[in-house]
């Protein structure tokens, strides 16, 4: 497994979160992308911006940038 | 006839409107919260000798009042005090819903859950044992769907029985987490650090790093962390 960022990730691939950091982390944190979760990316938009993820059964839209700020090891 | 002021918290897209508009039918008054351009709708729900002002409270995810929208909620259920906060679970997507009633659990609100959305979650092959959550919640919890207007009476009487009883949630974190939290609680209560608060959530915000808490208690995160270092 190796470290690296959910924005790196390719659809379809899915990676657990190790650490979120940046000015969202309260708001990442709160919906449910804690360390030890699960998440997928499900699709890309044109210049994987924003993209969509699968975490704890639900659909979520980051931006690229805030994407960048959470660590998971790809499985 | 008896007046009650009750709340409705929930997440985004959770069918709080739908609760809202089942509950109130045509009696509703919208306006804004003050001061933000925040939609506020208000209507009123009788119930036997009750009549209930129901308060739509913004969707919001967490009670940490990262955005406007958390702060006004927050500040609603701690400054206000509702008789009662009927937070809406989205039963198919619980459990990211769930984190929101932790918080009010935390905020030590009488709380009456709707889990609304059953029938979606059962399309999506969830079983939610209601009776089970409500136990280990120590909540009452009721199912709901409520753009078919199914469970709207059972709702309106368990917020009745809990206007009527107020029943607190006594769940608990772990214990680890809890001999902290009692540590802090306890210099809380003793420094009279905003007596206006619940004292337990105020030591779990504390505990968090809550910037505006740490800001209106004057206190910096170095000074909780001493407190938590001093105890051995």
């Amino acid at each position: 497994m190796e470290l690296m960022r959910l924005s790196e990730l390719r659809e379809g691939e899915k990676g657990i979160v190790v650490e979120v950091k940046g000015d969202l982390k309260t708001k990442l944190l709160t919906m449910g992308i804690v360390k030890g979760t699960e998440v997928k990316v499900v699709r890309n938009a044109p210049l994987k911006d924003p993209l969509e993820i699968e975490v704890r059964g639900y659909l979520l839209s980051l931006r690229r940038d805030e994407a960048e700020h959470v660590f998971v090891e790809r499985r | 006839m008896k007046k009650a002021v009750v709340a409705l918290a929930g997440n985004p897209n959770v069918g709080k409107s739908a609760i809202f508009n089942a509950l109130t039918g045509a009696k509703q008054k919208l306006g804004n919260w003050p001061g933000v351009t925040v939609e506020k709708k208000e209507g009123i729900c009788k119930y036997k000798d009750i009549e209930m002002h129901i308060v739509d409270l913004p969707g919001i995810y967490g009670l940490t009042a990262s955005s406007i929208d958390e702060k006004i909620a927050r500040d609603f259920i701690l400054h206000n005090k509702p008789d009662l906060v009927v937070d809406i679970v989205d039963a198919s997507n619980i459990e990211r819903n769930l984190y929101l009633t932790l918080q009010l659990i935390e905020m030590d609100a009488n709380i009456v859950i709707a889990l609304n959305k059953v029938d979606l979650a059962e399309s999506k092959g969830y079983k939610i044992d209601a009776k089970k959550l409500s136990e280990k919640l120590g909540l009452p919890v009721v199912p709901t769907v409520a753009i078919r207007n199914k469970g709207i009476e059972e709702l309106k009487r368990a917020m009745y029985n809990a206007i009527k009883t107020k029943i607190k949630s006594s769940l608990r974190y772990n214990d680890k987490l809890e001999s902290v939290i009692s540590l802090i609680e306890q210099k809380v209560v003793e420094k009279r650090v905003l007596p206006e608060y619940p004292s337990r959530f105020v030591a779990i915000r504390l505990l968090e790093g809550d910037e505006e808490i740490l800001r209106s208690a004057n206190l910096q995160e170095e000074v909780i962390k001493q407190w938590i270092l001093q105890r051995s």
